[in-house]
């Protein structure tokens, strides 16, 4: 996750589409030719809604193709219901790109994406990026039930290898999808994470037991977005390369430092996350 | 139109301050505002020693407006003098140091280094810090200790020198008469209102500190207010903050008598408020025939009808 330039600015952007993938699961896409050209896979955007509280909502950048970027969200709480009325010709307010991404510069062959519900967002550019550079690319993908697990066929249809798991074992595999990821006999030689906390610690900890480096894309409530109100941190090796640049407290004489989800990240590398 | 209004010595060409800690060093806002259109930006505070801050979560979002609880993350004043304060000699507009600490001779020593600097225009005390000395007493909640830090500081420095008061007092005028008679040359009025949220899921405090500073627009008749009362009671000039998202809002704080304004949580929303709010006021003095921010500051404040009525509005 290499910190390079920024080139986010703040974009009125207009609603191209609004698709409801399953109930309460939303796919906005949203006219903004000049932030596609400089998306790099796994950063995100704030977005505004145009009416009710604006309050800014940090999500994913799920697509970002020729002049239609889009968001792809859940709506879990006031400011995602906002964005969910939203709809087609309505101006969105969007700040971006914003963070570092995924950093597939290693060379993979064998990529594991790793996605757990509405993380699936963050994932689809990374995937076809890996993709392109010729890695084969497996998605283990997992949700409470079947219907939640929207857009697996865009992943098919981009060349993913697709493997599902469910809490409730409507499709795919029951159980958690960390747990399909640790009985593969198909090691890959990088792991992609997106998804609850719960499931990128556990993901942490197959990609420890199987020996494989993973980036894990985090999220924490963010109030700037951008590195301003040290909000969204998480405590990191202060040898990370995304360490930000000064020390922490002589007294405690750590080696823990706070880095900021949204300037430094959203990707980590797993191995360097000391949560 | 002439937007420039002073306080003390510091001479600002817009009314508008970014919020400390709501801005970092500035850096960070660069690709989205045009900083040239900035009236100033009040720095991330610094403190004697580096500090970790408070664990996770820091930020909680409320009906209207925020709690955040930081813990004032920062790299201590050595690292922040060889590291940071150059960089800031870059920047378009006024750059203000904040300084925090936890004892008088903390904002002392603070206060003597970064004012130091070429790259600092002046300097705001958060004063909304526990003292070791006294128990943790907030030194904003106490007149006296209001004084000593502010003394302590003044005598440091000829450079301007801005005292953040806290809105968690019972008489705000009483804080700001001390402050003023200590030598500040400007008061900015409110740091943000102390809250709590529990998440009914968990039974457990939304912020891992417990307790947090709430901001945003939820707090703005708090701070109209108080910018109402601090204004009766001192003669400096007044930075209003709290919660001013729009040309409308930050009217009401120079009505209310402030003679500039800050703006923190609304950048969270969109970055180019603070511009807007200035074109705003271009147009608004042009088209009442005003020629400057003066003709506002404090033109609603005409005291409280009498006291037993001011009592019976909180009922």
């Amino acid at each position: 996750m290499p910190t390079t330039e920024s080139f986010a600015a703040v974009h009125a952007t207009t609603v191209l589409d609004r698709t409801e993938l399953a109930p309460g699961v939303i796919l906005l896409g949203f006219y903004a030719p000049q932030l596609v050209r400089v998306t790099r896979p796994g950063q995100f955007v704030m977005a505004v809604p145009p009416a009710g509280e604006r309050c800014a909502t940090a999500l994913g950048i799920y697509e970002a193709q020729d002049e239609r970027a889009s968001i792809l969200f859940f709506v879990c709480g006031p400011r995602t219901r906002e964005l969910a009325q939203v709809g087609v010709g309505e101006h969105l307010a969007i700040t971006g790109p914003l963070g570092n991404g995924f950093d597939l510069s290693g060379g993979a062959r064998n990529v594991a994406v790793v996605a757990g519900g509405v993380g699936i967002a963050s994932v689809l550019l990374p995937a076809k990026a890996a993709l392109a550079g010729g890695a084969r690319v497996r998605l283990y993908y997992g949700a409470r039930t079947e219907v939640l697990l929207v857009e697996r066929e865009k992943f098919a249809a981009a060349g993913c290898e697709v493997l599902c798991a469910t809490d409730d074992g409507s499709f795919g595999e029951r159980g958690y999808v960390t747990e399909l990821l640790a009985r593969t006999r198909d090691v890959p030689d990088l792991i992609l994470a997106c998804g609850p906390s719960p499931m990128l610690r556990a993901a942490d900890a197959v990609a420890e037991h199987i020996g494989v480096r993973a980036q894990l894309s985090l999220e924490e409530t963010f109030a700037c977005g951008v590195g301003g109100c040290w909000g969204c941190v998480v405590p990191l090796d202060r040898a990370s390369a995304q360490a930000p640049a000064f020390p922490g407290p002589a007294a405690g004489g750590s080696d823990v430092v706070f880095a900021r989800i949204c300037k430094e990240g959203p990707v980590f590398w797993s191995d360097e996350l000391r949560w | 139109m002439d937007l420039s209004v002073r306080l003390g010595a510091l001479e600002l060409p817009y009314p508008t301050l970014m919020g400390s800690g709501c801005y970092g060093s500035g850096e960070e806002y660069s690709p989205l505002v045009d900083m040239r259109g900035l009236g100033g930006i009040v720095l991330k505070s610094v403190t004697r020693q580096p500090r970790l801050g408070n664990p996770t979560p820091r930020l909680v979002q409320t009906p209207a407006g925020m709690l955040n609880a930081i813990g004032l993350q920062n790299p201590g004043i050595d690292w922040y003098l060889e590291h940071d304060v150059a960089k800031f000699a870059m920047r378009p507009c006024k750059m203000i140091g904040s300084v925090a600490g936890f004892s008088v001779d903390d904002y002392a020593y603070v206060t003597e280094r970064l004012a130091a600097r070429d790259e600092i225009s002046a300097i705001e005390l958060n004063i909304s810090c526990p003292n070791v000395a006294s128990e943790g007493e907030t030194f904003a909640c106490d007149p006296q200790l209001t004084a000593r830090v502010v003394s302590a500081a003044r005598s440091m420095t000829g450079k301007p020198l801005i005292v953040k008061l806290s809105p968690n007092v019972t008489n705000i005028g009483a804080i700001a008469c001390e402050a003023e008679a200590a030598g500040a040359d400007a008061l900015a009025v409110i740091n943000t209102v102390r809250g709590m949220s529990i998440d009914v899921a968990t039974w457990q405090p939304r912020l891992g500190n417990v307790t947090g500073g709430l901001s945003g627009p939820a707090i703005r008749p708090i701070a109209v207010l108080a910018v109402y009362e601090v204004a009766r009671a001192v003669k400096i000039p007044i930075v209003g903050q709290g919660g001013i998202e729009t040309i409308a809002d930050a009217l009401e704080f120079f009505l209310a008598g402030a003679t500039a304004i800050s703006i923190g949580t609304a950048n969270f929303t969109d970055p180019r408020i603070p511009l807007r709010i200035v074109e705003g006021l271009t147009e608004y003095l042009t088209q009442r025939g005003l020629n400057s921010i003066a003709d506002l500051t404090g033109k609603a404040n005409r005291g409280f009808a009498n006291p037993f009525q001011y009592e019976g509005d909180e009922g």
